[in-house]
């Protein structure tokens, strides 16, 4: 059997920046309602209305795992999805301001690492995206040109007007 | 606590003595009131006296949530804000989307009281347990956008939650607005007011906790379901791609599109207005509040013109009317402009622009002369003096510092028989509805706590003949008058259900477009989730809840009574009651107030006479304590 490469995608212009892909994945893996200990991240920017969704992967190099002392964090060589190894870590932190996306994070009740493991192949987050902003799947070329569309779109803007003044 | 959804805190942060307090949230308040607005009427009842000045220390300013606020619970990241009005010295509220209601319960609490007064520009910093009052004279004059980012900024984190005030909760434009996420409003009743008047630049909240309901794997999959309702329900999914702008269309075909300071209800702009024409032209980008699949918020971009280069979110229906139809501007950028304005100086869009129309006119009727304006000429379909204007009012310049009143008060100063063009109940201004072709409203306008509010009891199954919704809420027996939109019968029916299931709404508190328009909860669907999240079980029974409602609606007016309200403030303008709607479908229409209001009384178990809640109403909800 062929493994798949599957990833979480995002598509920034289709995201409204509702923010439940974070409820839901905190009420899965934690049993409450906490933004704060969500393995994903909204980057919200209201000043130009844009929400940018923040995942685990699909990283070229993945500093996570480039940084871990103890190898707790481990790459997939098939799929490149990274996963944390709890037993092993020594809680150093290292991992948590590495990451690029800002999603390997700090539970700083229980002192541990929480990090996204694609809830085992069926990800909440995605199911609860009303517009489809997260997906996942074989990720397509197109879909990552997509996805800087609409920040194009507003940099060229601003610019075209600040050319006028 | 013990009980599921609640945080069982309340934040109390004394300004004056610079003093913070947590009291524990009495379990008794939750049993009789739940939560939002419940919860705030009862503290702003029992610690605001009557004949308070709504812009002295004495007045507070609660923030209040709800027992599912910030769940998985379609909608919930909606909040209240009650203070006694700064613009109308009665009960006042104003509910505002995007993220600082959750927020403040990831903090911990499920109230905060500011109370007092700061010696010198403070911002309001809450992080979790650790609570601050940071110097803010260095954001005295920003934007409510440029105070946010600032803040944002200095305290290292761009997650902060924060409502501000701009130069018109500064200058204490009495229809200031406290504004979250760069563009989202507590529009209404001068909640910037308050807290300019405190001194306080802004609310900032970050919280890192979570709530945790009662029966979590039932509740989610429930909230699940109920996502899925509104994901597949038709008018979501119009409201999704056009936000409010879809009721422009709508209330022009019944004729209810304020038009020239409501004297008229069909605008022949109309289209410019319409989300057909706006979306496709201007549109950049869809978002939406806290938990929300619908995403109503729309943000935009003006590409050329004399506004080019605006980027912003909104406005809404009620803006388009405001800075459009009221006004006769028949240009959507120009709303736009103006709604760019009102959210960077913090002031509410529909009293801004309904009490520019209302000096338009009285100019117009030579009420005004150019000796009061400082040498403006006032007229119809001006774009830039609409714009000017405003601009002159958040910052209280010339002709602008008397506008910055609100319609009431400028018109009493004004004198010489401005009132009559003053289109306001109680001192709030009218919304985008008119009575005379939309009977219910004008009953809702006529009684709602707050002035003439849309949001409070605005009936929607009779405005768009929803005839199966109406004869599974009312009774077929009440067909077809109930949803006639011209006659009185039954609208105090219509109204006072609505009003009750309104009233739980807000203390859950989830947002209007899920509950109202489109309808797809109502009470039931309130009782089946609250007991899930709470665990309390009586919240179960529709009678249980509607008692509850029918207590806050009589607690907030007896909050009103002591400040001297009663039946003879229940009134609208005269032109909804004695000029006839001019044209349209609903052309000859007026109001007849009195049989409505008679009936509203009997409902509400209010004295016919007086308006106000007799002693076997006050018992029956046990409510002798604020007698
Ligand atoms: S915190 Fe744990 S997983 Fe992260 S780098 Fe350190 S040891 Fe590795
Ligand atoms: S895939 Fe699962 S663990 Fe990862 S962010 Fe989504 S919901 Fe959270
Ligand atoms: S659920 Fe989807 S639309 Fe909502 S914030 Fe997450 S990615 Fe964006
Ligand atoms: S429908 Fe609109 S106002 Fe209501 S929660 Fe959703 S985005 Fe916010």
């Amino acid at each position: 059997m062929v493994t798949l490469q599957k990833q979480l995608s995002v598509d920034y212009t289709k995201c409204t920046g509702c923010r439940l892909c974070e409820l839901a994945c905190s009420a899965k893996h934690e049993g409450v309602f906490q933004p704060s200990l969500a393995r994903l991240r909204i980057v919200k920017y209201d000043d130009l209305g844009l929400d940018i969704p923040n995942v685990c992967g699909p990283c070229e190099e993945a500093p996570c795992v480039d940084i871990c002392p103890v190898y707790a964090m481990r790459r997939d060589p098939v799929t490149k999805m990274v996963y944390l190894e709890e037993d092993k870590c020594i809680l150093c932190k290292a991992c948590v301001g590495v990451c690029t996306a800002g999603v390997i994070r700090l539970d700083t009740v229980a002192m541990r690492i929480i990090k996204c493991d694609h809830c085992g192949g069926d990800p909440e987050c995605v199911k609860i995206c009303p517009t489809g902003a997260i997906t996942y799947g074989t990720p397509a070329q197109t879909a990552v040109v997509e996805r800087h569309g609409k920040l194009k779109a507003y940099v060229a803007e601003i610019h075209r007007n600040a050319m006028k003044e | 606590m013990g009980l599921g959804g609640y945080t069982g805190k309340i934040l109390r942060i004394d300004l004056s003595r610079d003093t913070v307090r947590v009291d524990a949230l009495p379990r008794e308040w939750i049993h009789q009131f739940i939560g939002g607005d419940g919860f705030a009427a009862k503290i702003l009842y029992e610690e605001v006296p009557g004949g308070t000045d709504p812009l002295s220390p004495a007045n507070k300013l609660i923030l209040a949530t709800g027992p599912i606020t910030g769940t998985l619970w379609p909608m919930s990241g909606r909040t209240v804000f009650v203070s006694k009005g700064a613009q109308t010295g009665i009960w006042a509220e104003s509910h505002v989307g995007g993220f600082i209601g959750p927020e403040l319960r990831y903090a911990g609490y499920d109230v905060l009281v500011v109370e007092g007064k700061s010696e010198k520009p403070v911002y309001v910093f809450i992080e979790d347990d650790h609570v601050e009052l940071v110097d803010a004279s260095h954001l005295w004059g920003l934007t409510t956008s440029e105070a946010t980012m600032k803040i944002q900024e200095e305290q290292r984190d761009p997650d902060i939650q924060v409502a501000a005030i701009g130069l018109a909760g500064e200058r204490l434009v009495k229809f200031a607005a406290l504004i979250v996420n760069h563009a989202r409003a507590a529009g209404r009743t001068g909640m910037g007011a308050v807290l300019g008047s405190k001194n306080v630049k802004a609310i900032a909240i970050r919280g890192h906790g979570g709530i945790s309901v009662a029966n979590h794997e039932e509740f989610v999959a429930l909230a699940k379901r109920a996502q899925e309702r509104v994901r597949v329900n038709p008018q979501a999914k119009e409201m999704g791609k056009w936000g409010t702008w879809i009721l422009t269309a709508v209330k022009q075909e019944i004729g209810e599109l304020p038009t020239y300071n409501h004297r008229t209800g069909v605008f022949s702009g109309w289209e410019q207005l319409s989300g057909d024409h706006i979306r496709p032209r201007y549109t950049v980008s869809d978002r939406a509040c806290f938990g929300c699949s619908l995403g109503c918020k729309k943000v935009n971009y003006i590409p050329d013109g004399p506004y080019a280069g605006t980027l912003e979110e909104g406005p809404e229906y009620e803006g388009l009317m405001a800075f459009g139809s009221v006004l006769g501007i028949d240009d959507y950028p120009t709303t736009l402009k103006a709604n760019q304005i009102c959210n960077k100086y913090g002031m509410d869009i529909i009293s801004a622009g309904t009490t520019i129309g209302f000096a338009i006119e009285a100019f117009e009727q030579g009420v005004l002369t150019e000796e009061d304006t400082g040498g403006l000429k006032l007229q119809w379909n001006d774009r830039d003096l609409a714009i000017r204007l405003l601009e002159m009012i958040g910052r209280r310049e010339g002709f602008g510092d008397i506008l910055a009143e609100g319609s009431r008060e400028a018109a009493r100063r004004i004198g010489r028989g401005a009132e009559k063009y003053a289109m306001h109940v109680k001192g709030l201004e009218i919304s985008g509805q008119d009575g005379r072709t939309h009977r219910s409203i004008a009953l809702s306008h006529a009684t709602g706590a707050r002035g003439a509010d849309h949001l409070r009891s605005l009936v929607t199954v009779d405005q768009l003949g929803y005839e199966k919704v109406a004869a599974q809420r009312w009774g077929s027996d009440k067909l077809p008058e109930i949803i006639n939109p011209y006659t009185e019968k039954y609208k105090a029916t219509a109204v006072v259900e609505t009003e009750n299931t309104y009233c739980i709404r807000d203390t859950l508190i989830v947002c209007w477009y899920s509950v109202s328009w489109p309808p797809i909860f109502w009470m039931n669907d309130f009782a089946e989730v609250l007991p899930i999240a709470t665990g309390v079980e009586e919240f179960g029974s529709v009678e249980r809840l509607t008692e509850i409602a029918e207590r806050q609606v009589t607690l907030k007016r007896l909050f009103n009574a002591r400040e001297g309200i009663s039946r003879k403030d229940d009134q609208l303008p005269e032109r909804f009651l004695k000029e006839p709607m001019p044209e349209g479908p609903g052309k000859g229409q007026v109001v007849h107030l009195d049989p409505m209001l008679d009936d509203y009384y009997r409902l509400r178990g209010w004295d016919l006479k007086t308006g106000l809640p007799t002693k076997d109403t006050i018992r029956r909800l046990s409510l002798q304590w604020a007698t």
